[in-house]
């Protein structure tokens, strides 16, 4: 019997496993066992002249020493007293990035979003000029903004010297560097939030704004008591996966100010990996990215219930 | 003052006030205030201009760059270039195989794509078309994945595609995967499987019972009804599924920065082959301008091709939670 006349003869479940094979086999390979073998590399301890990385089975150490700030790990230059402990410096990092970065984008991605939303000629380019940097590569994001604030060539550089916020080489600065990479994220991914409230806007009832009108709403009105409440899950569901994606930066820091300058967590990770040879302390760093993340998922999920509670 | 002449003077007065000496700027506000459709229609031209400004500036700058000779770079502007050399764009391909890079890429892209269009359409199916009873817990179990960043996996990867595996020998030198397009579309096809899944799932429900039926008591097999019926009535969401996931594959970092040493004959893709112009003894400022701008067009003409399609995507993946 050939294989696909086998597979007439099953019943819908059994069709339904043998679909689903090959994405889950993927998965698998690629995501779950990863994840379980992360948690399991950072019981370990390190050892990093050995040639195996790993050593005996030590608990939670890793975890506590990362907690602590004993862990051993490449020094970062964001604070200069090196007094704060370098998970703590990456955790802030990382909230502070995602927090500004997805509070800007929700802000000029409205105000592009309304823009969009209007009718006017030649809206179909405008569209595209508004999407183009989303699609653009994260490497030459990178490089646009790191030509732009280089000494040598670029002009913002001078400009922002010149109005006194930023120091002599941008780049090399924790502070500035991280205004940079805030600056270069905001330019790329508004355009996401941008058309995901665009959505929401496009499918609000437009009669219930010719009721408002002719009750004598104002145009703020019909926002606040319309737009807002009617957009509301949409504009939750686009910012948690802002704010997954923001909590995920890597790229964009490693091409322009590099991972020592402005230290991600997902940064630490590498560096602890490649410059230290510390895969437990690594796995650890790891495990704990993937757990701060998902709790802003739930923190997320608990607000989306609510406000989908409150409009029905 | 009499009577006649306060009269006098206020007539005067009221004459007199459109000929006030107003600057343009007053004139301006006085027809927005008395007519406010004019000031909503002003500020959205502003705003559009804004915007527009904005995003598509940088482009136009970093053309300045590429065209600014080695030796002026220092006198780019901010609207004009520091001279005129347009041999910058030969000259990325000349000094490295820039080309090779750019087909690394392409080849990497287009792999992904594939694998994802082929795994998705099956997983699609089942989630949008067939009833069972796993059915919420797996389709969680696949969102899921997609909220882990790809560090949380990197660890043991690494370690895995280092490895080497007696049963690759012939197909690889040394057996691991490091350095090869495999330890690269491998990841990125499950890690953008996720999407692609949602996507086609939302266009595959859509199809009418019917059809499927019909096409299955003409003696189609499952797979065939799928494969012959379902996926070419579902062509537009194919196509954003595959133009979604072909421009993230060529615009991720993690992974193509990571599993390869940087070569182009190691399949290092187009990111390593920018960042080689930032040299051991001089940084080639023109040349990564030129080679952004090179390596940027194929997924610009893209979007301008599939902007809809893009758009469609992007709104389904997010609103299907």
């Amino acid at each position: 019997m050939r294989p696909l006349n086998w597979l007439e003869t099953q019943s819908e479940a059994t069709f339904a496993y043998v679909l689903l094979a090959p994405a889950f086999l993927l998965l698998a390979v690629i995501a779950f066992y990863p994840l379980l073998r992360t948690f399991s590399f950072s019981l370990l301890a390190d050892q990093t002249a050995a040639p195996t990385p790993f050593g005996e089975f030590i608990g939670f150490d890793n975890y506590a020493a990362l907690l602590t700030g004993e862990a051993l790990l490449p020094q970062q230059f964001f604070d200069p007293s090196f007094a704060t402990p370098i998970l703590q410096q990456a955790l802030f990092v990382t909230l502070a990035f995602a927090i500004l970065s997805v509070l800007f984008e929700t802000l000029i991605g409205f105000g592009q979003a309304i823009v969009l939303d209007q009718d006017f000629y030649g809206r179909r380019w405008v569209r595209v000029a508004i999407i183009i940097p989303y699609a653009i590569p994260i490497v030459i994001q990178a490089m646009i903004f790191y030509l732009m604030f280089n000494p040598t060539v670029g002009f913002a550089a001078e400009f922002m010297q010149g109005i006194g916020v930023f120091g002599n080489n941008p780049l090399t600065n924790a502070t500035d560097s991280f205004i940079i990479v805030l600056v270069a994220d905001i330019w790329k991914t508004s355009a996401f939030m941008a058309l995901l409230i665009l959505a929401g806007l496009q499918s609000i009832d437009r009669g219930l704004y010719d009721v408002a009108r002719v009750s004598g709403a104002s145009p703020w009105q019909q926002f606040k008591y319309i737009t807002l409440p009617l957009i509301a899950p949409a504009l939750l569901v686009a910012m948690l996966f802002r704010t997954m994606d923001a909590m995920r930066i890597y790229g964009l820091i490693d091409a322009t100010a590099g991972c020592q300058t402005v230290p991600s967590m997902s940064c630490l990770v590498i560096t602890a990996l490649q410059n230290t040879r510390r895969w437990a302390t690594a796995s650890a760093v790891a495990f704990l990215t993937a757990v701060v993340i998902g709790v802003l998922v739930l923190l997320y999920l608990v607000s989306l219930r609510d406000t989908e509670a409150g409009v029905t | 003052m009499s009577e006649q002449d306060r009269t006098d003077l206020a007539a005067m007065e009221k004459t007199e006030e459109p000929d006030l000496d107003r600057g343009v700027i007053e004139a301006w506000a006085a027809k927005m205030i008395s007519n406010p459709e004019r000031a909503y229609r002003a500020t959205f031209y502003v705003a559009t201009i804004f915007f527009l400004v904005t995003t598509l500036f940088p482009f136009y700058w970093l053309l300045m760059v590429a065209l600014t000779p080695r030796s002026d770079l220092s006198s780019v502007g901010v609207l004009t270039p520091g001279g005129f050399n347009p041999g910058a764009f030969v000259e990325i391909f000349t000094r490295l195989p820039f080309h090779r890079y750019i087909f690394n890429s392409f080849l990497i892209a287009v792999v992904a794509t594939v694998i994802v269009l082929f795994v998705a359409s099956l997983a699609g199916y089942v989630f949008g078309r067939l009833r069972f009873r796993a059915k919420n817990v797996l389709l969680l179990s696949v969102l899921v994945t997609s909220f882990f960043p790809p560090a949380a996996f990197f660890v043991p990867l690494n370690r895995l595609f280092n490895q080497n595996i007696d049963i690759l020998r012939p197909l690889m030198q040394d057996g691991s995967l490091y350095n090869t397009p495999y330890a690269i579309f491998i990841p990125l096809s499950a890690l953008y499987l996720p999407l692609s899944i949602f996507i086609l799932m939302t266009f595959y429900s859509q199809i009418p019972d019917g059809l499927e039926d019909a096409a299955r008591v003409e003696g189609t097999t499952r797979l065939g009804a799928l494969f012959r019926i379902i996926v070419p009535l579902s062509a537009p969401g194919v196509a954003t599924a595959g133009v979604l996931t072909f421009i993230t594959v060529y615009n991720e970092y993690f992974f193509s920065s990571l599993m390869t040493d940087g070569r182009p004959g190691s399949w290092a893709p187009m990111l390593e082959g920018i960042l080689r112009f930032q040299g051991e003894f001089e940084v080639l400022f023109n040349l990564m301008a030129a080679a952004s701008i090179v390596a940027v067009l194929p997924v610009a003409i893209l979007v301008i091709v599939a902007q809809e399609k893009i758009v469609s995507g992007l709104t389904a993946g997010a609103v299907k939670e």
